[in-house]
């Protein structure tokens, strides 16, 4: 059934810097749905070179390192999309 | 008041405060490479709230086993058969996952030294946990409104008297300021109607813990040797606006939520275990305070094919759900659960068990 399915499928993370954390030269990846949200974190750190950075989804919070990003897509994906916030200090607490 | 509508209203007042008053007894054990006195110390027993988090008990711990403590700092955690306990899991939950027969007091073990960091993330005691609560508010916020700005809004007195609310378990204070961010009770008498303007979805986190196929008596579930072997998994439940009246069924959201699981007829384990207020299995349960009248079912036994339950089961039975330390009686309407046996960051968290016909090392669900 559809969730079947939806372990295979990857998803589009669109990464936007808040303040004055570094750009992105691409700023949109496809991550498979099964990885977790410690991924994309792991991910992000190495693309920008920085350990210390904070993640949001949707401006608004901080998913936990476990939660699934198939999860994270169905839950807070806006447009096909799953929008992380970065920053290099604590942007919404 | 609120108590005096029970009967009708989707939140019940004693539902919450037996869910709040929730207590897992805890034995606490200092590990063999944290004591440096002779004889080593005593075990610590405490109660340990189910809607709490492991760090929050750490100062009174700590305090128990301070004599007897190396010198130096490092993060402190907690062990069960082996297994590094993840500390923003709430405890009632870590109880209802880990512990498949109810172990009382529960024997943890406790270290002040050697943080797993490569299976925990960084905790720095209640200032993570608070972090941790009120990011799962706002997710559940989002879930629920499709915005987190109720949460993101409360002012910074609202969103520390509420955090206090909760690590102290004071449900009057909690509800104050709870209800002003407008997270629930979904559908007041649990009922789905078409009159209600839109669908609305319940913020749902599931446990699936592997189990063998065969195992009859819950003594003898093997434990938790990592969290590999559990999926966790978020995924709200949405509430379709149907032609007239109807209750959804815990059963029915299950089957929705974990269509790869509950595919063939679940055959739980008969529970003889004292567990708090249970609903006793496939009675008609009417005239209770705590449980709702009995109801219609949404769908009456999915009837899915043969060969898809075969292609989507592999093998999995449900063997047994617990939501609160109760095995819920899966007939009890889906909305009832989650307007009252939630915990107070407006997620309800549930605990499946699902036989496995082969065991995979290193198979994840």
């Amino acid at each position: 059934m559809a969730a079947v399915a939806a372990e295979q499928k990857k998803v589009v993370v669109h990464f936007r810097s808040t303040g004055n954390a570094p750009q992105l030269k691409q700023s949109k990846f496809k991550i498979g749905g099964n990885e977790k949200f410690l991924k994309i974190i792991d991910f992000l750190r190495r693309q920008i070179h920085q350990d210390t950075v904070f993640l949001y989804v949707n401006s608004a919070f901080s998913p936990n390192p476990d939660e699934l990003i198939i999860d994270l897509y169905n839950n807070f994906g806006i447009d096909g999309q799953l929008v992380v916030n970065y920053a290099s200090s604590m942007a919404w607490g | 008041m609120a108590a005096q509508r029970d009967d009708e209203a989707g939140w019940s007042a004693e539902a919450a405060r037996r869910v709040w008053g929730g207590a897992v007894p805890l034995q606490v054990h200092l590990h063999d490479a944290d004591v440096t006195t002779l004889p080593p110390p005593p075990p610590f027993l405490t109660l340990g709230p189910r809607i709490g988090y492991l760090p929050l008990l750490v100062p009174i711990i700590k305090a128990h086993f301070s004599s007897t403590l190396p010198p130096g700092i490092d993060t402190v955690w907690f062990e069960y058969k082996g297994l590094p306990l993840k500390w923003y899991i709430p405890i009632g939950v870590l109880y209802d996952l880990l512990c498949a027969d109810p172990e009382r007091p529960w024997n943890l073990t406790v270290h002040f030294r050697g943080y797993p960091s490569e299976i925990l993330t960084p905790c720095d005691g209640e200032d993570s946990v608070k972090w941790s609560y009120m990011n799962s508010l706002k997710e559940a916020a989002f879930i629920i409104t499709g915005n987190s700005k109720n949460v993101m809004n409360m002012s910074q007195a609202d969103q520390g008297a509420l955090w206090q609310s909760v690590m102290k378990g004071n449900l009057d204070g909690y509800m104050n300021i709870s209800t002003r961010l407008k997270l629930g009770p979904f559908e007041e008498d649990c009922l789905v109607r078409t009159s209600s303007v839109e669908g609305h979805r319940v913020p749902v986190r599931l446990y699936v813990r592997s189990v063998q196929e065969d195992l009859y008596d819950l003594e003898d579930a093997l434990p938790v040797g990592d969290w590999e072997s559990i999926s966790y998994i978020n995924r709200p439940f949405e509430v379709r606006r149907e032609e007239g009246r109807s209750y959804i069924t815990l059963e029915h959201a299950l089957k929705t939520l974990l269509p790869e699981f509950f595919s063939s007829k679940a055959s739980r384990i008969p529970d003889d275990s004292e567990t708090a207020p249970q609903a006793p299995d496939s009675a008609p349960n009417d005239d209770s305070d705590v449980t709702p009248r009995s109801c219609e079912k949404l769908e009456s036994s999915a009837s899915s094919s043969p060969q898809e339950a075969n292609v989507a089961n592999k093998g999995k039975i449900v063997k047994l759900v617990r939501v609160q330390g109760i095995e819920v009686d899966m007939d009890i309407p889906f909305l009832w659960v989650a307007n009252n046996l939630k915990n107070p960051e407006c997620y309800l968290h549930i605990c499946v068990y699902v036989g496995t016909r082969k065991r995979e090392p290193k198979d994840g669900r």
